[in-house]
């Protein structure tokens, strides 16, 4: 098996010295970490790796020397010297990395590798360069195959190249220590920066506590007032549910809480939700403000009253239209004329409630307008879904129409589908769920098909009016649907997530990939490591937050097999309430 | 060592299969389509500016002419960004794994790196294919539960689609890699 | 990949080393044919047409044939497969229509036909049961493309109603230039002579078979106190279901120590199940739904009855797997049946409930006499009677007589459709010929021949796929591979 050295491309300057590292024996890969430099005292650097062994319970060694020949030194007693520091340092295999000649060449040379005395010649060895900070830093995104998303704490046995990374990550305690510390022992490995800009990280984590305690204290008295027995009468938590601002406001009350909760994160991954959530408050308060803003520079509020009661006037003078249109001869078609008549006075008479009851509320309007104006500031979603509220009930009377059609139509399709299967000596057998077949008497067969013919006669009228209140409905909900798919998208969008793979893509990485670098013969090979970056579709899939509807989607086809047998379509949760 | 051979896809048209061989353990094969030809990008341009200009005339309306270069223009972006990909590469490297590249006509690069442990084997298959039989090149990743199965169907060279003779010529190779990981596994 | 489906062990990868050039492969020796079985019905799905088929082929690629096998998908199960001894599937992403037949327009399946017989190199097309869509097709798609195509018939027509016109008048421009038809009883012979119109030179007669050594009896599996009868059919009405719902409970209320298992699956289980519970025999009728084939034989040496009800039938595998397992069968007079067995072995009846009831009390009695012959008796005599290897020996006698007709030319071909098909029909698919050889000179264009790789063979004289006594793992392994082409 070809050995693979992993070396760090912050250590390719680094004066000569001894290479500390872990060896991985099944993947026969030794992982550099650093380089310690001459002079140093051997116990020392034994127990420098103790204290981080201890640290990151990961396994550290010497895993050889480093000979950086700068210019055409030479360095006869050098390498004689290193070559002799085996023997303190005992290692299976032993390393021999070598750079000359101004860094062009390398070379490396694994004494006591391949392990078995019987294999031939050595082995090849293979030089990976990675970049620490990245590998460090980085987040590995295990491919899909592992469900679960918790995996990302790796466990101890990690296989393959996860073990390079949770080498790295584990060894962090080696990386504390800075160039200009004077320590006993001097290593060459990857130096962070801005110590400065630290005292303030320092700050907002000491200041970070108290404010979540305070925070959160808030958070569950207001949650203990909602809990309060006077919300659990009987209609608030029905007309709660119906309400979309409710919900997204006790969503926004379940993000909050998470937030500010005073237990740490335990994960990257709720790490990074909570920053998630965190710009998700923010951007929507931010957006809410600005819509404020904009609304009270305008006045629109007071045009939007204004118009507000004219439009449902029109809105309901054109369904009067409508209606008349339907009671006369729609579209050439001849209809049942008596129950034409009687469905669209039915409707009319409707219609006509709703406008006086309009028109009853329309002093009060601006008032409702201005203050759901004021409810922006707690965030473009509420102000949205108070809009999609808003609209529900204005067009409270279409609903009405469609539930009504609907139940018609149904019972309708339902009728004659029975006695369909009675006109063919079938029924349905309840108790099995399958059609038998059965026989009739004379009489059942006879008021079966009588019945039969009147309700084919009179399904064409209950249709089209089951067909046009159902487009008017749908009109509706459509629109409702799109507001809702705003307040989704802004609600669930990982903002954070996004933006850190466009600023620092190497921080969310989906694997790594691999470039050759220029080979000689005879030399080993040597390949660069780079991060592989996570796709943006991924990380929008990976870091969603979840959506606060709980709205079922129904597919194309299911929906259209509704709106077919007249069964209603859009609030579902009533339809599964009362099936409870 | 490097060395260029001309092979047909499946439909006629031109692929260049460079190997590079850099080492005994490390090996490169890179497949590369032909580029955009001045003359096709040109054929669709004018139809659809023609096209726009024949609406023009018909409505009378500029916003179409806008339109109609609006969309060369973007469609020609993502085209080249994410339709047109120029060159497929198939980087085998023994006992690290297999990485499998494909460059876009605009500079994007899309990697997926295989490690060798997950890798069960490198098979020629047949698949339907529009409608066609083609055979393709596909690596098994073994089943991290179940020893002797397979988990997924990587096919390599999706896009290029080269014919069998090339894909035999690449298989070989790349048994010859595999084969030496099996040979040392086997040994110790 | 349009059609990659998950790789499961029936998939095999392909050996591309055992193919090195494949442009100097030397033709296949003179004797062999290169077999493209067509047919809408095959595995998984079950019956007696997908049995036959894949028999066939397993003896034809054991007399050194190549044969593959084209399909349509059945559900996930699509693109090449290859099952025993290299039998190479093509499952094809066509749309099933009824009965798992596709629907045929006579033009879109052409393009994928062509590419694989092309690829194949196939020389003969050999198309089974008039049922199948996908079978006509190639018959019309393999003359468009001259190569020489035989037609298998499994099944009855009648000449009454407007559908059987309709599929006859179908069958004859189908069948008018196809080279050679088999069918599978004398029966069905004079059925389908009639039916399309044929010249009676051009067809044979070749019987189905049955694997003797699958259908062994084992009488300790059947009880000793009770009689069982066996029924192991489609439930539909073809095989006469209805019949079978007035059977059960007149028998069952004459003998107390009666027992019926019936097998299968299909629409008119719901008259059986509802017959049981009318009279109460949940205990004495057993519905087993479908079986799979090798749970046919348990099945079957259960019983001490074979019946069969069916309405119409060409050849009856089921009653010889009965037979083969000894047990008395009692079968309707219908069809190719009376050739199928000697007198001695079944009884035959009228196809009514009062005709096959006697029929069976007079098994009954027989077996409580104790006059019936005993099973290993009954298998003796069976077991000589039907052979897959008989079978295939003969289907390469008409190949061979096939391979060496002359093709029609296309105008040839456009007369004899013309001039067969009477003036209406004729003309209509004569146009429909026309157009279909248009689209095949554009289908060329658009990919020539010679870009179409040829594939490597899994079975016939160039085969790659390992001998019989090899293991598959070892094959697998490229080391071995490499060796056996050096």
């Amino acid at each position: 098996m070809v050995l693979k050295v992993f070396f760090p491309t912050c250590c390719t300057s680094a004066e000569s010295g001894l290479l500390v590292g872990r060896w991985v024996p099944e993947q026969s890969s030794a992982v550099v970490l650093a380089v310690v430099h001459f002079p140093f005292i051997p116990i020392q650097v034994k127990e420098l790796l103790a204290r981080v062994q201890q640290a990151g319970r990961v396994g550290l060694a010497v895993l050889g020397t480093w000979c950086h020949c700068r210019l055409q030194e030479p360095e006869e007693g050098l390498g004689r010297f290193l070559e002799g520091l085996g023997a303190i340092f005992t290692h299976e295999p032993w390393l021999q990395l070598c750079r000359e000649r101004g860094g062009s060449v390398w070379s490396c040379k694994a004494l006591g590798w391949p392990m078995s005395p019987g294999a031939p010649s050595p082995a090849p060895v293979m030089l990976i360069f990675y970049d620490q900070r990245h590998v460090l830093l980085s987040q590995l995104h295990t491919p899909a195959t592992l469900p679960d998303p918790q995996a990302g704490d790796a466990p101890p046995s990690v296989g393959g190249l996860a073990a390079v990374f949770d080498t790295v990550a584990r060894s962090e305690l080696l990386f504390r220590s800075d160039r200009f510390h004077e320590g006993p022992v001097q290593l060459s490995h990857w130096q962070s920066e801005g110590i400065e800009a630290s005292i303030l990280v320092e700050l907002a984590k000491q200041a970070s506590g108290p404010t979540c305690l305070m925070l959160s204290f808030l958070l569950s008295l207001l949650s203990a007032v909602g809990a309060c027995r006077l919300f659990r009468l009987w209609p608030l938590p029905f007309i709660c549910s119906k309400l979309s601002t409710c919900e997204q406001a006790r969503h926004r009350l379940g993000h909050l809480t998470f937030l500010f909760s005073p237990r740490k994160a335990e994960s990257p991954v709720q790490l990074m939700r909570k920053v998630n959530v965190f710009f998700s408050l923010l951007l929507d308060v931010a957006l809410g403000l600005a819509l404020l803003a904009w609304l009270r520079a305008e006045n629109c509020i007071g045009q939007l009253a204004d118009a507000l009661v004219p439009v449902a006037d029109c809105v309901a003078e054109e369904l009067q239209h409508l209606l008349q249109w339907l009671m006369g001869a729609p579209a050439g078609l001849k209809m049942n004329r008596a129950l034409d008549q009687v469905l669209g006075r039915f409707f009319l008479y409707h219609i006509h409630l709703w406008i006086s009851y309009i028109h009853l509320m329309s002093p009060f309007v601006e008032g409702i307008l201005w203050h759901v104006g004021l409810s922006a500031c707690l965030g473009l979603t509420v102000a949205l879904s108070l809009l999609s509220d808003i609209i529900a009930l204005l067009t409270f009377h279409i609903y009405c129409f469609y539930v009504y059609g609907a139940r018609l139509y149904c019972l309708k399709i339902h009728g004659l589908s029975s006695l369909w299967r009675l006109f063919r000596g079938k029924k349905w057998n309840v108790l099995r769920q399958r059609v038998d077949s059965c026989s009739y008497d004379l009489d059942q067969l006879f008021i079966g098909t009588l019945l039969f013919t009147i309700l084919v006669f009179l399904l064409p009228t209950i249709a089209l009016y089951y067909l046009v209140f159902t487009l008017l409905r749908l009109l509706v909900v459509a629109v409702q649907g799109s507001l809702h798919l705003l307040i989704d998208l802004i609600n669930s969008l990982p903002l954070y997530s996004v933006g850190l793979r466009l600023c620092r893509p190497y921080r969310l990485a989906a694997g790594v990939k691999f470039r050759v670098l220029d080979h000689e013969a005879g030399k080993p090979l040597r390949l660069l490591m780079q991060i592989n970056p996570l796709s943006y579709s991924r990380v929008v899939c990976t870091y969603r937050l979840p959506s606060c509807g709980c709205r079922p989607r129904l597919s194309w086809s299911a929906l259209c097999r509704k709106l077919f047998f007249g069964e209603l379509i859009y609030p579902w949760r009533q339809k599964a309430g009362k099936q409870d | 060592m490097e060395d260029e051979r001309v092979f047909s896809d499946i439909c006629g048209g031109r692929l260049a299969l460079q190997r590079r061989h850099y080492s005994p353990s490390c090996r490169e094969f890179c497949l590369s389509c032909p580029r955009l030809s001045l003359r096709s990008l040109t054929a669709v341009t004018c139809s659809v500016w023609l096209a726009a200009y024949a609406l023009f005339t018909l409505f009378e309306n500029s916003v179409i002419l806008s339109a109609a270069i609006f969309i060369t223009l973007l469609g020609l972006l993502g085209y080249l960004h994410f339709v047109k990909i120029d060159q497929e590469t198939l980087l085998i490297i023994d006992s690290l794994g297999i990485q499998l590249t494909s460059s876009y006509a605009s500079g994007k690069e899309s990697t997926t790196f295989i490690e060798m442990g997950k890798v069960k084997d490198i098979i020629i298959n047949e698949a339907i294919y529009m409608q066609k039989v083609i055979y393709y090149l596909c690596i098994l990743l073994k089943d991290p539960l179940e020893p002797h199965g397979i988990s997924q169907v990587v096919p390599v060279f999706q896009n290029a689609k080269p014919r069998l003779d090339c894909l035999i010529e690449v298989y070989r190779s790349c048994q010859e890699i595999l084969a030496h990981r099996k040979a040392t596994s086997t040994s110790p | 990949m349009a059609c990659r489906t998950e790789a499961e062990p029936s998939r095999r990868p392909l050996d591309a080393l055992a193919c090195t050039s494949t442009e100097e492969c030397p033709t296949a020796p003179t004797g062999s044919h290169s077999v493209c079985m067509v047919s809408d019905f095959f595995y998984p799905n079950m019956g007696g047409v997908e049995s036959h088929i894949y028999q066939l082929s397993q003896c034809l690629i054991e007399r050194g044939h190549k044969v593959i096998i084209i399909t349509h998908a059945y559900g996930n199960r699509k693109g090449v497969r290859y099952l025993t001894n290299g039998l190479k599937v093509y499952y094809l992403p066509l749309k099933v229509m009824y009965n798992q037949s596709t629907a045929t327009t006579l033009f879109h399946s052409l393009p994928l036909l062509r590419y694989i017989f092309v690829r194949e190199r196939i020389s003969i097309i050999h198309a089974h049961s008039s049922f199948s869509a996908m079978a006509h097709d190639a018959l019309f798609h393999g003359k468009t493309m001259g190569l020489q195509t035989v037609f298998t018939d499994h099944s009855l027509f009648g000449f009454a109603d407007v559908s059987s016109v309709l599929t006859n008048k179908l069958l004859t421009v189908s069948l008018c230039d196809t080279n050679h038809i088999i069918c599978v009883s004398y029966t069905s012979k004079e059925n389908t002579v009639l039916r399309a119109a044929l010249n009676p030179e051009i067809v044979s007669v070749i019987p189905n078979a049955v694997d003797p050594t699958d259908f062994t009896p084992d009488p300790r599996q059947r009880k000793k106190d009770m009689v069982t009868i066996v029924v192991i059919s489609r439930l539909v009405y073809r095989k006469g279901t209805d019949l079978l719902c007035g059977i059960i409970p007149e028998l069952c209320l004459k003998y107390p120590d009666l027992n019926f298992i019936i097998g299968g699956e299909g629409p008119k289980r719901i008259i059986l199940e509802e017959v049981r519970e009318r009279y109460q025999l949940h205990d004495r009728v057993r519905l087993l739904g479908a079986l799979e084939h090798k749970d046919v034989r348990n099945v079957l040496v259960q019983g001490h009855i074979f019946l069969n009800t069916s309405l119409t039938e060409a050849f009856c595998m089921a009653i010889v797997e009965a037979a083969s397992c000894g047990l008395q069968v009692v079968s309707t007079r219908v069809g190719g049946i009376p050739e199928v067995l000697p007198e001695s072995l079944i009884i035959l009846c009228e196809p009514s409930v009062k005709s096959l009831c006697q029929g069976l009390e007079k098994a009954i009695a027989q077996l409580k006499s104790g006059e019936l012959p005993t099973p290993e008796k009954i298998h003796g005599v069976v077991k000589t009677f039907y052979t897959w290897r008989n079978v295939a020996e003969r289907t390469e006698k008409v190949y061979d007589r096939v391979i060496g007709e002359a093709v029609l030319s296309i105008d040839q071909r456009l007369d004899r459709l013309m001039s067969h098909c009477g003036s209406v029909t004729g003309c209509i698919f004569a146009l429909l010929a026309v157009f279909n050889i248009l689209f095949l000179i554009f289908l060329r264009w658009i990919t020539p021949d010679s870009l179409i790789d040829v594939a490597v063979d899994a079975s016939g004289p160039l085969s790659s796929w390992p001998l019989p006594q090899c293991s598959p793992r070892d094959k697998m392994n490229p080391h071995s591979n490499e060796d056996s082409e050096t």
